[in-house]
């Protein structure tokens, strides 16, 4: 009876336990500062699309569509508007349609429809690009567009919050399980590609030999700060090198100790910081930190973001 | 758990009290303080959970790699070599639950765009490779162009799209590089000839002795590839070749 009853409390606690981990009300300031942020990107990578759309987009460009189809093993759910439409004239009011939907998801204007919106349109870019110019920043943006779409990403922040100021709300924005969900799903699909990242990097000799951050910093295809300078120090970059594979590997355990979370975070901004700035990939490395501020919580970002947002909020409310 | 379970204990249930060392029972927060009622947040968690599966196999199927088993004797060829055994080699052992789970959750991945490897910079970071290419006009004027190449491509995510183009040609074959070499034809009319190179990178050894990064011997040409506006029967160049490891 002891251990029958003793399973029993075990998965009644684990079953409130996850209740509790999935569905408690958070204040929706994390996931509304990530809509602000994965908004802001994913207009500026759709942007850049505009300066040679037909040759990444246009069914005859660099890849043609066929060739695409058959690289992805002409599978029905690969998809894409890009598929289905050939006059440059469509492909233009498609994207200027997108420009459109992911502006008006980075300020928060009818923030839930046009995450739902954004994640179709993300997708659709990424499908055509995959394989041929598709790189992380794809990866990662439709993964938040994905999970934007699950909770009030408009809650604070954004132009949805300030229409509804100058209807003459005055109530905080309330706490919602589905933003503490939607975060979640972000921290824990994080950790997923932390761990595959850093178990990945296990198999290779550089990595293991401690040499791998100097492989990166020698590219110089990649490279936009000279950092050749770490061939004097072997020991710095074999450090480096290290950390950066113990770290992505124990991601998960870092990330859920409250002692050791800000050490991981810094150490996400410093190794994703030096990829922006040493490796020139300024958007994926960025983004790489907007995912990691899931695990800020909302008091931290309100004590960050409220009185900037504040301000503009006056200013375009005239201040009331 | 082990603790929760004594301070639940019922009273005279075996143990002797020990009022002075019992410590108030953690209180538990109610389930019911909740938003949704328990059914809907079942089903939710049986989303969740599947999501989670779903987005933890695609990276596992993906990374996992098929496996000869323990002493297997390579082929070799008439010198006694030992020759590389096909993909499909009878003998190879496949990871049989990553590829199912891939295999169950392959639409749901593609759908949402979940299918990938999440291998940034692995197993090794390794040299670049370049497009040069020349397409020469009917009226002999002949157009010269690079990617990836920071003059021309700007801003930088722009530079890094085409650095793509060339860096996944390895991975999409040489009819990818036929696809670029049409394309650049079509585009200024004419005909294209292009060369796949790669860019090998310097140890630190050979940075400290002076060497720049990108000397001329850093660079070697892999493969070229011709296409000429208007023919239907564009063949390929010379077919790609393994990329050489290492530094030279």
């Amino acid at each position: 009876m002891g251990m029958i009853k003793d399973t029993r409390d075990y998965v009644a606690d684990a079953w409130q336990a996850w209740n509790r981990f999935w569905f408690t009300p958070t204040d929706p300031a994390t996931f509304s500062l990530i809509r602000l942020l994965a908004g802001g990107m994913l207009f500026y990578t759709h942007l850049v699309w505009s300066l040679d759309l037909q040759a990444f987009l246009g069914p005859n460009g660099w890849l043609s569509v066929d060739f695409i189809r058959q690289m992805q093993g002409e599978q029905w759910s690969v998809w894409s508007v890009f598929f289905w439409i050939e006059q440059p004239w469509a492909i233009w009011c498609v994207h200027i349609f997108a420009l459109v939907v992911f502006f008006c998801l980075m300020v928060g204007l009818f923030s839930r429809s046009t995450a739902v919106l954004g994640f179709l349109l993300a997708v659709s870019y990424a499908q055509r690009i995959s394989p041929g110019a598709f790189f992380g920043l794809d990866k990662l943006n439709c993964m938040f567009a994905l999970y934007l779409m699950l909770g009030p990403c408009g809650a604070r922040y954004s132009l949805d919050r300030i229409w509804r100021l100058r209807q003459g709300e005055t109530n905080d924005a309330p706490a919602s399980a589905s933003a503490n969900m939607a975060i979640r799903l972000i921290q824990l699909h994080l950790c997923i590609i932390y761990l595959f990242s850093g178990l990945a990097k296990l198999l290779g000799e550089n990595w293991q030999a401690g040499t791998a951050l100097w492989w990166a910093v020698a590219n110089f295809e990649y490279q936009s700060l000279d950092a050749t300078w770490l061939a004097d120090w072997p020991m710095l970059i074999g450090l480096a090198t290290h950390v950066t594979i113990f770290w992505e590997l124990f991601y998960v355990g870092l990330m859920w100790n409250r002692f050791t979370r800000p050490i991981s975070l810094w150490i996400a901004v410093i190794v994703h910081g030096g990829i922006a700035l040493f490796m020139g990939m300024i958007t994926f490395g960025l983004t790489m930190i907007f995912a990691n501020l899931s695990f800020v919580a909302p008091s931290t970002v309100r004590r960050w973001v409220d009185p900037l947002a504040g301000r503009v909020a006056s200013m375009l409310t005239g201040g009331k | 758990m082990s603790k929760k379970r004594h301070e639940n204990q019922p009273p005279g249930s075996g143990e002797p009290s020990k009022p002075d060392k019992i410590r108030p029972a953690k209180p538990k927060r109610p389930a019911s303080g909740l938003p949704w009622n328990p059914a809907l947040r079942g089903f939710l968690s049986l989303l969740i959970a599947l999501h989670l599966l779903a987005v933890f196999a695609a990276p596992w199927n993906l990374s996992t790699n098929p496996a000869l088993p323990p002493g297997f004797m390579m082929p070799v060829d008439a010198n006694g070599r030992p020759q590389p055994v096909s993909r499909d080699h009878p003998a190879l052992q496949q990871p049989v639950v990553p590829r199912a789970l891939g295999r169950f959750f392959n639409h749901y991945l593609n759908l949402a765009y979940l299918n990938h490897g999440y291998q940034f910079f692995a197993p090794d970071p390794a040299g670049t490779h370049i497009i040069d290419f020349q397409v020469t006009k009917p009226d002999g004027t002949v157009v010269k162009g690079r990617f990836p190449d920071l003059k021309e491509q700007w801003p930088r995510l722009l530079y890094h799209r085409h650095m793509m183009l060339a860096e996944q040609t390895e991975l999409m074959g040489s009819d990818s590089g036929q696809q670029y070499a049409d394309h650049l034809a079509r585009l200024h009319g004419g005909h294209c000839r292009m060369e796949w190179t790669v860019h090998l990178m310097l140890s630190p050894e050979e940075v400290k002795a002076g060497t720049a990064l990108d000397d001329p011997k850093t660079y070697r040409v892999l493969a070229t590839v011709e296409s000429q506006v208007g023919n239907p029967n564009n063949a390929a160049g010379e077919m790609p070749i393994a990329i050489p490891g290492g530094t030279q």
